[in-house]
């Protein structure tokens, strides 16, 4: 091939290439969730009602989740603050996701943090941690064979201590084996979708208006919607 | 053990771990520079030179720079990028002699070298490298594994190499690539380099799904070291090819004093 046309061809493909870049953005990233319908989160075949619950908050208080949180858009995680891995990230993309909404639409969504190890997450620990990433969050805290439980109503696995022989000595380092998907539940106590580690802003910033209006839609009585589990 | 850095999507933490895989290409690059130059006796300042590069390779590849860029920071990465491409490439090429270069010119390796280093197609060859390299899915795809990283690793080196060749080669293939042109290439890259910096300090969103996803180290938001990984491309690839820029400018200037005498 001539030189002339090799800068020629050159010139062509770096040219679409800055173009390409320029069109780049991250809705265009691999979607690693397996969203169906129009969620990219893992949207219920069969929502169903999330459990009636009540613990302790971070500041003391009995925190009744149904009655909490009735009425607005829940996203619900259970995690550890000395989760390495999973729950700062899951809680670090949600929070961005969460300050890129309206105000507006913010004040409809509720983040709730359920401790999976009440050991070692005292009330102003999960505060603080929780601060680091939505200050407007509530984590809530009670016994482990109490979590457990609720976990079990969202049809989650149980939590449970990793790297040494339950109970831990104090001050004795251990991980906490726990489910990773945050659980979208609506106004209407019903739970919608869940969304596993790995998903990322441009997910959130897809699928929270689409939550929204699903919440706004059934939180309005006479409005189509509602549980089929 | 990972014979080269990639992501792993484990937790960082600051013990130290091993990658034979970099200790044998930098072994590798020292014996091929030992191999060329034999006969061709380099100068103490050219083995400095390429000294200098080699090591700044092993820095930029191994733990902790190379792990971190490969699977826990944009910003590192971006250090990782300016390290490979834009400051080993020159010192390694300024370390070989001029007479180990002739020995070799007639092979055909070199003769691709020479077509490629032709300053047009090494602009653009290498600004095509850095685009195709920052990528969301490429890098994203690329650097989930240790044989991608070290493609793309690789991709850098080439890419430098290519495009500093021109401006620092001890036998120039274009002998009517002057010195002021060559400053004007320099300063066209900076230009070049403007877009990708562009993007990444002003998206809204995290572009990279490995950074965005990955443990965290630090205090950074994932959005904050995707700003701060632009702003390292930015002031610290001007920063280079601006002092290069000025190193050729003194060069050019004098020559045109001693010309004037």
């Amino acid at each position: 091939m001539r030189p002339g046309r090799v800068v020629a061809a050159a010139a062509v493909a770096c040219g679409i290439g800055l173009a390409g870049f320029a069109c780049a953005s991250p809705d265009t990233a691999i979607d690693r969730t397996e969203g169906t319908g129009e969620l990219r989160g893992l949207a219920l075949e069969r929502p169903f009602e999330a459990p009636e619950f009540a613990l302790t908050d971070s500041r003391g208080r009995r925190f009744d989740f149904r009655r909490e949180t009735a009425g607005s858009l829940t996203l619900l995680f259970f995690g550890y603050t000395n989760c390495p891995d999973i729950c700062p990230v899951q809680m670090a993309v949600l929070g961005a996701a969460l300050d890129d909404l309206p105000y507006a639409d913010r004040r409809e969504v509720d983040v709730v943090f359920v401790t999976t190890d009440p050991a070692r997450d005292t009330p102003e620990r999960l505060r603080s941690w929780l601060d680091l990433f939505d200050a407007s969050s509530v984590g809530l805290r009670g016994e482990m064979e109490t979590v457990n439980e609720i976990q079990a109503g969202f049809h989650l696995p149980s939590a449970r201590i990793e790297g040494t022989s339950p109970p831990p000595g104090a001050g004795e380092p251990y991980f906490v084996g726990h489910a990773t998907p945050v659980v979208a539940v609506t106004g209407d106590g019903v739970v919608r979708a869940l969304y596993p580690s790995g998903v990322r802003q441009t997910d959130w910033r897809h699928d929270l208006p689409l939550l929204l209006r699903l919440n706004r839609s059934v939180s309005k009585p006479g409005d189509e919607a509602g549980t089929s589990g | 053990m990972q014979w080269w850095c990639a992501a792993q999507g484990i937790p960082w933490d600051w013990s130290w771990r091993p990658y034979p895989g970099v200790w044998l290409f930098i072994a590798a690059l020292c014996l091929a520079y030992r191999t060329l130059t034999r006969g061709a006796a380099p100068s103490r300042l050219e083995v400095a030179r390429f000294a200098g590069g080699a090591l700044i390779l092993w820095v930029a590849l191994d733990w902790p720079v190379g792990a971190l860029g490969s699977g826990y920071l944009a910003s590192v990465h971006m250090v990782q990028f300016l390290l490979i491409a834009l400051l080993a490439p020159p010192l390694l090429i300024a370390g070989l002699p001029r007479a180990a270069l002739e020995r070799v010119r007639g092979v055909r390796a070199t003769a691709l070298l020479g077509f490629a280093a032709r300053p047009l197609i090494a602009l653009l060859l290498f600004h095509a490298i850095v685009i195709a390299t920052h990528w969301p899915e490429v890098v994203d795809s690329l650097m989930a594994s240790q044989a991608g990283s070290l493609a793309l690793d690789m991709a850098w080196l080439g890419g430098g190499l290519v495009f500093w060749w021109p401006v620092v080669s001890p036998i120039p293939h274009r002998p009517r690539f002057p010195l002021g042109v060559r400053i004007c290439y320099l300063i066209a890259s900076t230009v070049l380099m403007t877009l990708p910096y562009v993007f990444l300090t002003f998206a809204e969103l995290p572009f990279y799904a490995t950074y965005e996803l990955a443990p965290p180290v630090g205090a950074l938001s994932a959005g904050e070291d995707q700003r701060l990984a632009g702003l390292i491309m930015r002031i610290g690839g001007g920063a280079i090819l601006w002092t290069a820029a000025g190193v050729l400018f003194w060069f050019w200037y004098r020559s045109e004093n001693d010309t004037a005498r």
